[in-house]
């Protein structure tokens, strides 16, 4: 009996706090989806406290689906910027682990140079990449772009190269703060930082991988490209799938980095969304937020499917 | 032998030059966030500046009439610390009871425990909001983002601890019973020595996921317990007028994760792949 009981005595306060912190808020969003409920009304100041007699039914769903404007946008974009990243860091983290996997001088500073970024603050992130190094004018891209200009314009001077490079227009430094750019700005500074995640995990898995098989097809005369693509590449199936999996997870939800870049500028995904009705329409932040929870269990079930069963054994 | 053969005098030179190219391009960023902390706000956006200028540390002796520094960094310390405590001491019950007395369903309760990461923060943001500001009126407290960062990270480190845990011969355990000691005494004496490396690493991560927390950290406080995520995230400095003094907060508010963080570069794979890659 006791042999039993403890066991679940011991782990009841972790699942009914994690039971309540999913339940509670959840089945809020869920009522609150249902209602008609805002914060500020003139017109109908009975909006603004929830209540069943506000039933709406699914017609917040309706709103967000097909009047909200923004809300299929920021479903492509949430889509879009997560891909995005999650391509980028795979194909990045394969073969920076591949070059790092070899020995040379150094290495141990090259890991702790390359890690580095995954430590940094979303906040720090954001704010150093869309300043300091992205916008166009104070920011290195722009003084980069300026640099080229000037060399291009002395360029200009010489007596027979002159005429060669007066045809080269000046070229504008791209500005990273309207919609489809700042997209571009996120994907590239979270790039940054979980490209050292996946390094790191790649890494550790290559340095597990069979030499003796390896050295066995070098002797039979295969090249690089088909070790790789015969022995590397199946050995990292499931460290590339739970990469993909935890990454998915975070970049879901991503957030302050969407918020520092593209305040008011369009570049939204759920989450931000879900933020902008949230300052008065509750009940379309409600709606959209249980899109936001389907479209994260599409995406955990998927990924569940295909990583769980290995983490087990 | 054979790679030794065939790896040309270029090979040689080539891949270590490409290796440490790229360590630098990702590190770069991050220097220049030092560097620039080093530069007054004017040198910072002078071109003429860009590479020599004569480095002052004014940046970092204002930084606390600047944005009040410390207050936040105090805040940041008192809630990971707190946060990451709590977590272990939810943590470690449950997850030596899961890896010493599992039953068919603990495989559920792992997947079901991960499964709450996926639930999409934004989703739940204004009952979070609601509930602390009108019902328990612990909005903008130490105690709620001590709470809810422990909760968002509860789950990794029950799976941290878990997978630890499970490396540990049950006979060891099972001769601590034998001797009648206490299912406390068990885990003090026992299973914390010899799982010391695991719950300290698992520790650590935990505290820095929820340094660099930014989500809950910045919509559920206003300004008496806000962290530096929130001091950061409100200081975006769009005209580029503070980039030396922004440089510097921000350096104080990464540079000590980032040292820890190279301490649990190993951990941090199995942690964050439940042991799933070793």
């Amino acid at each position: 009996m006791a042999k039993r009981t403890l066991p679940r005595l011991l782990q009841a306060p972790a699942v009914l706090l994690l039971l309540l912190w999913m339940l509670i808020p959840l089945s809020m969003t869920l009522y609150f989806s249902f209602i008609r409920y805002v914060l500020n009304s003139l017109r109908k100041p009975e909006w603004t406290t929830p209540s069943l007699s506000n039933w709406r039914g699914l017609g917040n769903y309706e709103y967000v689906l097909f009047n909200a404007k923004d809300f299929w946008f920021a479903v492509q974009n949430s889509v879009f910027i997560v891909t995005s990243i999650l391509l980028l860091t795979v194909a990045l983290g394969l073969a920076i682990a591949l070059l790092v996997n070899r020995s040379f001088p150094g290495r141990g500073i090259v890991r702790v140079l390359i890690i580095s970024p995954f430590f940094v603050m979303p906040a720090v992130n954001a704010v150093l990449w869309i300043n300091m190094i992205l916008d166009p004018v104070l920011g290195l891209n722009g003084l980069a772009v300026e640099g080229l200009n000037g060399l291009v314009a002395g360029l200009r001077e010489f007596p027979l190269l002159g005429g060669f490079f007066s045809l080269w227009p000046e070229i504008e430094p791209i500005s990273f703060r309207a919609t489809q750019t700042s997209a571009y700005a996120v994907i590239m500074m979270v790039t940054w930082q979980w490209t050292p995640f996946a390094v790191l995990i790649f890494m550790t898995s290559l340095q597990s991988e069979d030499q003796q098989q390896k050295e066995a097809a070098i002797l039979d005369g295969a090249n690089a490209w088909s070790q790789f693509r015969n022995l590397t590449l199946p050995h990292l199936a499931r460290p590339i799938a739970i990469v993909l999996m935890i990454q998915a997870i975070f970049h879901l939800s991503l957030y302050a980095e969407i918020e520092i870049v593209s305040r008011g500028n369009g570049n939204k995904n759920l989450p931000y969304l879900i933020g902008d009705f949230a300052t008065n329409n509750i009940g379309a932040a409600s709606a959209t937020g249980i899109f936001a929870v389907i479209l994260a269990n599409i995406v955990a079930i998927f990924l569940i499917r295909m990583v769980g069963k290995s983490l087990m054994d | 032998m054979a790679v030794v053969a065939q790896s040309s005098r270029f090979s040689k030179l080539f891949w270590p030059v490409l290796a440490w190219t790229v360590a630098l391009v990702f590190f770069f960023p991050i220097f220049w966030l030092i560097f620039t902390s080093f530069k007054t706000d004017a040198d910072a956006v002078k071109p003429d500046h860009l590479i020599f200028f004569k480095p002052t540390l004014e940046n970092y002796i204002n930084m606390t009439e600047n944005y009040d520094y410390w207050r936040f960094a105090i805040n940041s310390v008192i809630t990971s610390t707190f946060a990451t405590v709590l977590a272990l001491v939810v943590g470690v019950p449950a997850a030596y009871a899961m890896a010493f007395n599992p039953t068919r369903h603990t495989k559920d309760v792992l997947l079901w425990m991960l499964s709450t990461k996926m639930l999409p923060a934004a989703a739940v943001l204004y009952p979070m909001t609601f509930l602390t500001k009108n019902f328990l009126d612990i909005y903008d407290t130490h105690f709620l983002v001590i709470l809810v960062l422990c909760l968002i990270n509860l789950p990794i480190v029950i799976w941290m601890l878990f997978t630890y845990f499970k490396e540990i011969p049950k006979e060891i355990i099972e001769a601590g019973k034998m001797d009648g000691v206490s299912t406390w005494g068990e885990i003090k004496d026992i299973l914390i020595p010899l799982a010391w490396g695991g719950v300290a690493s698992t520790a650590l991560l935990c505290f820095i996921f929820c340094w660099n927390e930014a989500y809950w950290t910045v919509r559920l406080t206003t300004t008496e317990a806000s962290t530096l995520s929130k001091l950061i995230e409100g200081n975006r400095a769009p005209e580029g007028l503070f980039f030396g003094r922004l440089s510097a907060v921000s350096t104080a508010a990464v540079a000590p994760i980032i040292v820890l963080g190279w301490f649990c570069q190993k951990q941090l794979v199995q942690g964050l792949t439940f042991g799933a890659v070793k």
